[in-house]
């Protein structure tokens, strides 16, 4: 019982870490009429 | 320019080029940036985006009518246009996975000036990573 508690938090806490790592990296634009 | 989009939220460091006239954007370590508010503040500037491309990490959801959206955080997802590039990434949808996608969110058609609160379509170019 206590075991499937232990991997039941670390199934969450790996699922929230690696949703928290989501996000945009990088942008590049190309523009132009730029002096 | 650089400085306009300097200011903007969530950026970091912004690089210019103007022999190629590529800017090259850096987001901060949060990843929360807004690129139509980029596009806005690049036109505010008096300049025109011919072209935008992101690279992002997220998870690919569906919304109500079954298209594909790639989930940044929880309050911002693109919707992703669809290619061949796009159905390989079907079966992930609604899973935990996370993908990093690099793609093109804006291109511009004609002279007519964007409506940056228009929804920005992804169309995906490359699927870097699936984890």
């Amino acid at each position: 019982m206590k075991a499937r508690k232990i991997a039941l938090v670390l199934l969450f806490g790996a699922t929230l870490s690696v949703a928290s790592q989501a996000q945009i990296q990088h942008v590049q634009m190309r523009v132009e009429g730029m002096t | 320019m650089k400085q306009h989009l300097g200011r903007q939220s969530g950026v970091q460091n912004v690089e210019v080029s103007l022999i190629d006239g590529k800017v090259e954007i850096t987001p901060k370590e949060d990843g929360r940036i807004d690129p139509a508010q980029l596009i806005k503040a690049t036109y505010d500037s008096g300049v025109s985006v011919a072209e935008m491309q992101i690279t992002a990490r997220g998870k690919i959801v569906k919304d109500d009518s079954g298209n594909l959206l790639l989930q940044v955080t929880p309050n911002q997802a693109f919707a992703i246009a669809p290619n061949d590039l796009s159905t390989t990434l079907n079966p992930s949808a609604g899973s935990p996975a996370v993908v990093t996608i690099r793609g093109q969110l804006y291109k511009k058609s004609g002279k007519k000036k964007p409506d940056p609160v228009a929804a920005l379509k992804l169309l995906i170019l490359e699927v870097q990573k699936k984890e």
